[in-house]
């Protein structure tokens, strides 16, 4: 990997740009990602930017337990992103299905099964502190090495 | 347009908005300590009452495993919904989260539970496959048949008349072994949580 | 009548102004909407098929995860009915701390759907002010309950921690300050000319388009229909002289108006709470028993109603949830978007509704 490179995914890994998608949540794990970009967390303060377009997002947080309605769909967004890309499941929903995982229900999870998750935040919902730093903890690892993982 | 400059000008340069302009910080990413995070042990001995597991109302989010040591509670991240209740349901404190225990002693609450069996006798045949089951029984009589008869009245369970018979509902842990073992799913345990204030103790 | 419409614009399900997933499928000439209709289904859970069947303890859990926003009112109506049910008696001091949380929820729902409304006409300085306030109710809300979102207070015959006295001192310094900052937001929207220019006179609802949508919360209270408030009918509302505020206007600026309103009223409600908390226990006890009953508790959106059938173990036999949002919506593309508004405001319209894909879906 030429120097070149290194520059420029050191410099991508400083802007990062986030997308969620809620894929059946309780709505609880969104208020507190929206809660990140509050003046007290100010998550753009870290260089990275939360809006809500796939198309140029580095990081997907994925939000709920995955219910009928996002099959395929989730999969497609997932596809839509360009590399290099990470998934990074918020709260329990896509982890373990949380307090919606019991008999008869509609959901389907963990989302792990459906796209390649990086990393977990757990919690019912994680305190705002927590989502920033497992962001800010998977931001270097996005860019690094890209062009050699590649080939 | 005149009104919005002035407007912006007279927000902008108010001396709170440029004190805080120049001067402030994002607060540190800290956990406030009256946060109700994922439980911890506190080190206390767990006596195996299992309430946690029994108050829990997500699946999967607590465990209590033996080890040489002893019986130990494990919280499951990715399960927990950190409500609480296994803190409040704990008979001796073995977990604690936040503030809940330090409240629980200041404001003398607790969580109680009261068992409650209910037998469907049109369905019960008599088998009294729930009464052997039944580990409260074991420790009573060791030697019940397993027709579910015995001598004695001091069992929890036991069949009589052909029928179950429910004698000492208060001996009752709520394992729900019974409704396990019941072919016929005649006998049901509720586990009834009520939230009280704990009771004075005489000193 | 033959109709010419130019093309069917499909908005979402994921929007950059959409928390949730919903999509709003929009019939237009040109600029102008002849008609929308909201697409939803993509939140399905199936929550009250799993409630079926069981404890008060899981349910009321699962009760609160229908809607993360207004988690406390959930929990507040499922508990109220199981008391109804089972003639539970609530301690003074219990009650007056649920009006106190259950205000406390409603005022950072009520900011969060100003933030969403802000920043959806990219007026996003307004928005971050409103976003930096709300942290402070969420900081109250976390010291009294320990969690900031569902934070599972209400149990049946009491609550379950009590409000200390330096926490009380606390929230009223807090209040005290957010009371100061939300006049001035109040002001900055009020007269703001960028800001009233992007909402009066857009998404009109009249009142009588209300009362047929069947609009409640603060969607109808815009429209001037204060009655629609069920705190009016709580007991403990009623106790603390609660008198619902209202305005004519039934545009967006109105919705966005009435919900700074509502939290300058419910700062005025918690002060009266604090004023005249009694000493006492703030736990009864009881154990829920057989029976049925509806229920109906006024959540930050409107009006929310529980249907609930308990066996003799207080075990839920059979639950039927009725939340607001799913009457605002239909308010809103039926109403307000249709024929009014250009596509540009068809967004920032939806969202002024205070649309909770959540809980309408559950």
């Amino acid at each position: 990997m030429s120097l070149l490179q290194k520059v420029k995914n050191f410099v991508r890994s400083k802007s990062i740009h986030v997308a969620y998608v809620d894929v059946g949540s309780c709505n609880g794990c969104d208020i507190e990602v929206l809660a990140c970009l509050s003046p007290r967390y100010d998550i753009e303060q870290y260089g990275i930017y939360v809006h809500n377009n796939p198309r140029e997002a580095d990081i997907l947080l994925v939000i709920g337990a995955y219910t009928p309605g996002w099959e395929e769909k989730l999969r497609s967004l997932w596809d839509k992103i360009p590399d290099p890309k990470v998934a990074i499941a918020i709260g329990n929903c896509p982890i373990s299905g949380c307090v919606f995982n019991r008999p008869h229900s509609l959901i389907d999870p963990p989302v792990a099964k459906h796209i390649p998750i990086a990393a977990q935040v757990p919690g019912c919902p994680p305190r705002p502190t927590e989502i920033l730093s497992a962001v800010l903890a998977m931001a270097p690892v996005v860019f690094k090495d890209y062009e050699v993982k590649k080939r | 347009m005149a009104f919005s400059f002035t407007y912006y000008l007279r927000e902008f340069f108010r001396l709170e908005w440029l004190r805080k302009f120049l001067f402030v910080r994002t607060a540190p990413l800290a956990i406030p300590s009256y946060f109700r995070n994922f439980p911890e042990l506190t080190g206390k001995t767990c006596t195996h009452h299992l309430f946690c597991m029994m108050a829990c109302p997500a699946p999967g989010a607590i465990d209590v495993i033996r080890t040489p040591e002893g019986w130990h509670p494990r919280i499951h991240q990715g399960h927990c919904i950190r409500c609480g209740l296994c803190v409040e349901a704990c008979p001796n404190g073995v977990l604690t989260s936040g503030r809940i225990l330090e409240t629980m002693f200041f404001d003398n609450t607790a969580l109680s539970f009261s068992f409650r069996i209910d037998v469907d006798t049109e369905r019960c045949m008599g088998c009294g496959n729930c009464a052997v089951a039944c580990p409260v029984n074991k420790l009573i009589d060791p030697q019940m048949s397993h027709g579910g008869r015995a001598s004695t009245d001091e069992l929890l369970l036991k069949v009589s008349e052909g029928k179950c018979k429910v004698l000492h509902v208060e001996k009752c842990t709520g394992c729900k072994i019974c409704e396990d073992h019941c072919p016929n799913e005649a006998i049901s345990v509720a586990r009834l949580l009520e939230a009280v204030h704990a009771p004075e103790e005489e000193p | 009548m033959k109709r010419t419409v130019d093309v069917s614009i499909p908005l979402g399900p994921v929007h950059p102004c959409w928390k949730e997933p919903a999509r709003v499928k929009c019939e237009t000439r040109g600029e102008y909407v002849l008609s929308a209709e909201v697409e939803l289904g993509y939140m399905k859970k199936g929550i009250e098929r799993i409630m079926r069947g069981r404890p008060w303890q899981e349910v009321m859990f699962l009760a609160e995860r229908v809607c993360g926003i207004c988690s406390v009112i959930h929990n507040m109506v499922f508990i109220e009915a199981l008391e109804s049910i089972s003639n539970i008696p609530v301690p003074d001091r219990a009650a007056l701390l649920r009006v106190v949380v259950n205000e406390l929820d409603r005022m950072q729902s009520h900011i969060l759907a100003n933030f969403s409304y802000c920043y959806t006409i990219e007026h996003e300085t307004l928005g971050m002010y409103l976003l930096d306030v709300r942290e402070n109710v969420m900081d109250e809300l976390e010291r009294i309950t320990g969690a900031r979102v569902t934070c599972a207070y209400i149990v049946p015959g009491g609550v379950r921690f009590d409000l200390r006295d330096e926490d009380a001192l606390h929230l009223r310094a807090n209040l005290a300050a957010i009371e100061e900052e939300i006049t001035r937001y109040t002001g900055m929207f009020e007269n703001g000319p960028l800001i009233a220019l992007r909402s009066r006179g857009i998404g009109v609802l009249t009142r009588e388009a209300a009362r047929e949508a069947c609009a409640v919360g603060p969607t109808a209270r815009a429209s001037g229909m204060p009655e629609t408030d069920r705190r009016l009918r709580h007991p403990t509302y009623q106790k603390l002289g609660f008198t619902p505020v209202s305005r004519e206007e039934g545009d967006n600026y109105a919705r966005i108006m009435m919900r700074f309103q509502e939290v300058l009223q419910s700062i005025a409600l918690i002060r009266t709470c604090l004023d005249t908390l009694p000493e006492g226990p703030i736990r009864g006890g009881g154990i829920p028993g057989a029976g049925e009953t509806a229920y109906s508790g006024e959540a930050p959106r409107g009006e929310l109603s529980y249907f609930i059938k308990t066996d003799a173990a207080g075990r839920v036999l059979d639950i039927a949830i009725q939340t607001p949002s799913i009457m605002n919506i239909e308010a809103c593309c039926h109403y307000m978007l249709k024929g009014v508004a250009s596509l540009a405001d068809v967004s920032s319209t939806f969202v002024s509704s205070d649309p909770c894909i959540a809980c309408t879906e559950r």
